[in-house]
């Protein structure tokens, strides 16, 4: 009976009404992630087809070259995943390979673990920091010690498809103007919980296909620290990462900034876990979340204003996110009052003819990774079809609640800086720097 | 030289009080003699001089003690070496000072003598002193009843410490290949380092010694000599030419590598981001330690350490050395009474000679040997048999030079109880070990049972003393391990 009324609303209402009434879709969303998304797709599936060919001299140019790629991974009380990693590393298709795994301060068995892959030779170096720095201080440690032409760093919880590394490399054969390379992020135990059932649908949504039409569109603005390779040059040139949270993002801009082009490549494929619960979620994209304000608001201003530098795709990769992410994070807030306003009664049809057509929008992005990714998707990923009605709660309620707190709390208190993601002797400097 | 002047060797232990006390007091006088040196150019006022050859004959009890002239320590030691190792107890315990000028003498050989005296201050006063210093010694030695010659390098080590009654601690030394001597004990032997060790850890296995810790020392497992080089090598090429560097952490930028990249001349400054590194702990610190290897390049953490003999240059890891513990020793009561009434008078030697004891290599074939016809055959019953004697050192204590006596009475219980096929051996004074042949475990139980009652009478009707004796028996079956039995059933005792 609702859902008829709602219908009959729906019906009655005149193409300006339509607008008027449910323009957050129409005019932001939709434009944006569906139609935008659906052109690029159409145009970049063939492109990959033809593509083949330099694919392929670029796998050609690779074997005969035959760099070192250094694998970094850096991390705390990450021990009991090294055994699995090494083991997914020795594996890969592409064999020149250092592994470099940095214990940034654990108390756990991780020296123990590790020190014992080293004798075994699983793993070709293991540094130990015996006072905790940091992610950053440890990827640079790791960086510091590295000899390969290229390095790639990966998540220690994160496992590669055999050909992964090979694949991550093939842009810098293809163009020598790109500086750093994402590779594509799935969710490894996507079959665990709820919790990562949706983060699987929403990975497969934003990092695989999200990430390739930024790539596409030349205004990719991160390369996740999970999976990402760089060239050893331009890494030198930064002297490596910045203190995070956030520093995948912050690295990505700071090789943007230096003119080299940074890509995606979805056939990379690293699988990670991602939280098993909602608390645990909520905390790690409070704090992904917190970084946009901090490094894209404040650090990486400059990329914004006009200046001698300014370069058109650097802006719109920054302003894009600002403008989706943040701008639009209050269009809700707005659209909510305006509905408010006009007619109370009619929230119930609003919401629900929101939900219909943001779950059909979700249904038709899901079918274009499907179309983009089908070479690589396993039997279980197709199964997500089924989650795909939460997907807009999911997404539009708890993701924006969480996204809107991490904004309020960084623009106000400035909370990343107390993050304990850091150490306090970091955080304390990077405040005091307004870094 | 004044520290050598007034050294006092002679500060025995309360214990050794009492058993001084427990000797007759001999009242002789006697009078310090200066060994004449080869170029007998010393001549100290109111002291007689003798030559070396005369020592022999000078054997009387009016020795106080041999004055050696050290002007040539060489000729001084030999002098020293020649007396103690004499086999005559009333001429090689004797003690022994030096006098020493000027002249430079090696630690180990100024501390092996009892004593030194100080050329400049040598007068009668000082000489009266010493007698009285010494007269503790001369008063053991005097009371030996035994005048045959100690043949047994072992009984004369035990001997010059109980002498002495003091503690026997080492000193440290770079002239000799073990890294610590035993001075008093060295001239003893005509081949030094480790013979002493082995001689001292002989007598600590018999009970015959206490020791104390002193420290523990690595030593090659090749030649035994002390000194190692205790390398840092590289894990991956093994060469030793690596650097050790600093990792700092600069906070602000998080730039994280080696020292060297952040050292301007005499300041640290950030490769990175140019800030520079003031404080320690507030913009920067110091996380790790990073190794470098100058051959291959590469990097680590944990360099393998190796050592390598200075003496025969072997190389090996640590964990592949001999490493042993360096003890300083005390007479025990045991020690005391084997010292005194000859090494005879134990309770092993006098059962070694009753009933034929086997060596501990020997007993062990047997055991194997037994172990392997009862599994093979499976058609007769052996047992093994663990005697412990909890306190023995009191019945020395108690017993004195009758310890014999009774020994003799408890070796005839063993013979008595004990048959010709079985085999009996000795881990040392309080532990016997016996395999009783075609004996089951009911019948070692019921033998075992006799024992210890003929063992109890022996001490009820002759000393109203209650020996404490331990014994176990276990049939001879599967997998018995002597030496895991050996432990448990030491660890029980204890």
């Amino acid at each position: 009976m609702f859902l008829e009324n709602a219908f009959e609303f729906l019906a009655g209402l005149s193409t300006t009404q339509l607008i008027a009434y449910f323009w957050p879709f129409f005019l932001l969303d939709m434009a944006r992630y569906l139609f935008l998304d659906f052109i690029v797709i159409l145009l970049y599936v063939p492109k990959r087809i033809l593509q083949q060919a330099k694919y392929n001299h670029a796998k050609k140019q690779l074997y005969k070259e035959r760099p070192l790629v250094s694998v970094i991974v850096p991390g705390k009380n990450e021990g009991k995943h090294i055994p699995r990693l090494s083991e997914s590393l020795s594996y890969q298709s592409y064999k020149n390979i250092e592994i470099i795994i940095v214990d940034d301060g654990s108390d756990d068995d991780t020296a123990i673990i590790c020190r014992e892959l080293e004798k075994q030779g699983k793993i070709d170096r293991f540094i130990r920091n015996e006072i905790r720095g940091g992610k950053a201080s440890a990827a640079n440690t790791a960086f510091n010690f590295s000899r390969g032409k290229y390095i790639v760093h990966i998540d220690a919880d994160s496992h590669l498809e055999v050909d992964a590394i090979e694949t991550i490399l093939l842009p810098f054969y293809m163009n020598d103007r790109v500086g750093a390379v994402g590779g594509d992020v799935r969710v490894a135990n996507n079959d665990s919980t709820f919790a990562t059932r949706l983060q699987s649908i929403e990975y497969i949504k934003s990092i695989s296909t999200g990430r390739t039409i930024a790539s596409e569109l030349g205004i990719l603005r991160i390369i996740a620290g999970a999976h990402g390779a760089f060239r050893r040059d331009v890494l030198q040139r930064l002297h490596g990462w910045d203190i995070g949270p956030g520093l995948d993002g912050d690295i990505t801009l700071k090789i943007r900034k230096l003119g080299f082009q940074v890509v995606h490549e979805p056939m990379a494929i690293c699988y990670t876990n991602v939280p098993e619960t909602f608390r645990k979620l909520s905390k790690q994209r409070f704090r992904w979340d917190r970084s946009m304000i901090r490094f894209r608001i404040r650090k990486h201003r400059d990329i914004l204003l006009p200046s001698a530098g300014f370069s058109l795709p650097n802006f719109l990769a920054s302003a894009e996110n600002i403008f989706f992410n943040l701008v639009l994070d209050v269009k809700w807030w707005i659209y909510v009052v305006q509905m408010l306003m006009i007619n109370p009664s009619l929230l119930g049809y609003i919401f629900i003819i929101n939900y219909i057509l943001y779950f059909l929008a979700n249904v038709l992005e899901f079918i274009m990774a499907c179309v983009l990714l089908h070479s690589s998707m396993r039997r279980k990923d197709y199964v997500l079809f089924l989650f795909m009605p939460l997907i807009p709660f999911y997404t539009g309620i708890f993701l924006r609640i969480v996204r809107t707190y991490a904004y309020m709390m960084e623009f106000i208190h400035g909370a990343s800086y107390n993050d304990k993601w850091n150490p306090w002797k970091v955080s304390r400097i990077a405040k005091k720097e307004k870094l | 030289m004044s520290s050598l002047d007034n050294k006092n060797k002679g500060n025995h232990t309360n214990d050794a009080t009492d058993y001084l006390n427990e000797h007759e007091e001999i009242s002789v006088k006697r009078h310090p003699y200066l060994i004449k040196s080869e170029n007998a150019s010393l001549a100290l006022d109111g002291v007689k001089t003798i030559s070396k050859e005369e020592i022999d004959k000078k054997v009387s009890d009016e020795v106080a003690f041999w004055l050696i002239d050290m002007h040539n320590w060489q000729q001084g030691w030999n002098t020293l070496c020649e007396i103690r190792r004499n086999l005559s107890p009333k001429i090689y315990l004797k003690p022994v000072l030096f006098v020493i000028d000027s002249s430079y003498i090696p630690d180990e050989i100024a501390n092996a003598s009892d004593g030194n005296i100080s050329l400049s201050n040598c007068n009668s006063l000082l000489l009266e002193e010493w007698v009285s210093r010494v007269h503790h010694i001369n008063q053991w030695i005097a009371n030996l009843h035994l005048d045959s010659a100690d043949t047994n390098i072992a009984f004369k080590v035990l001997r010059i410490i109980t002498s002495r009654q003091t503690e026997l601690e080492p000193i440290t030394t770079i002239r000799r290949h073990s890294g610590y001597v035993y001075p008093i004990l060295e001239p003893l032997f005509s081949k030094r380092d480790t013979g002493v060790l082995d001689t001292l850890s002989f007598l600590e296995s018999q009970h015959l010694l206490s020791t104390r810790f002193i420290s523990r020392a690595h030593f090659c497992s090749h030649c035994g000599s002390a000194f190692l080089n205790f390398k840092e090598t590289c894990t991956q090429c093994g060469a030793d030419d690596v650097h050790s560097d600093e990792l700092v952490h600069h906070f602000k930028c998080a730039y994280t590598a080696e020292m060297e990249q952040f050292r301007k001349g005499d300041r640290l400054s950030c490769p990175k981001c140019e800030r520079e590194l003031k404080h320690i702990g507030v913009d920067y610190d110091k996380p790790s330690i990073i190794y470098n290897c100058n051959q291959c390049n590469h990097s680590f953490q944990d360099p393998k350490i190796m050592t390598e003999c200075y003496n025969c240059g072997r190389q090996s890891e640590p964990e592949n050395q001999e490493h042993r513990t360096i003890y300083a020793y005390t007479v025990s009561a045991i020690g005391r009474n084997a010292a005194d009434h000859g090494l005879d008078t134990l309770f092993s030697n006098i059962l070694e000679t009753e009933l034929n004891l086997f060596s501990e290599t020997a007993f062990r074939d047997f055991f194997r040997i037994e172990l392997s016809r009862i599994n093979r055959y499976k058609v007769s019953n052996s047992t093994f048999v663990l005697i412990h004697f909890g306190d023995i050192e009191k019945l020395y204590i108690k017993l004195g030079n009758q310890a014999s006596n009774i020994f003799h009475a408890l070796s005839n219980i063993f013979k008595s109880v004990l048959r010709h096929s079985d085999v009996i051996s000795a881990k040392n004074e309080t532990l016997f070990l016996v395999i009783m042949t075609e004996t089951s475990l009911e019948q070692s139980q019921i033998a075992c049972d006799r024992l210890k009652k003929e063992i109890n009478d022996l001490f009820k009707n002759n000393l109203e003393f209650q020996p404490q004796i331990n014994i176990l028996t276990k049939a001879f079956t599967g997998g018995l391990e002597l030496d895991s039995l050996l432990e448990e059933f030491l660890d029980d005792v204890s």
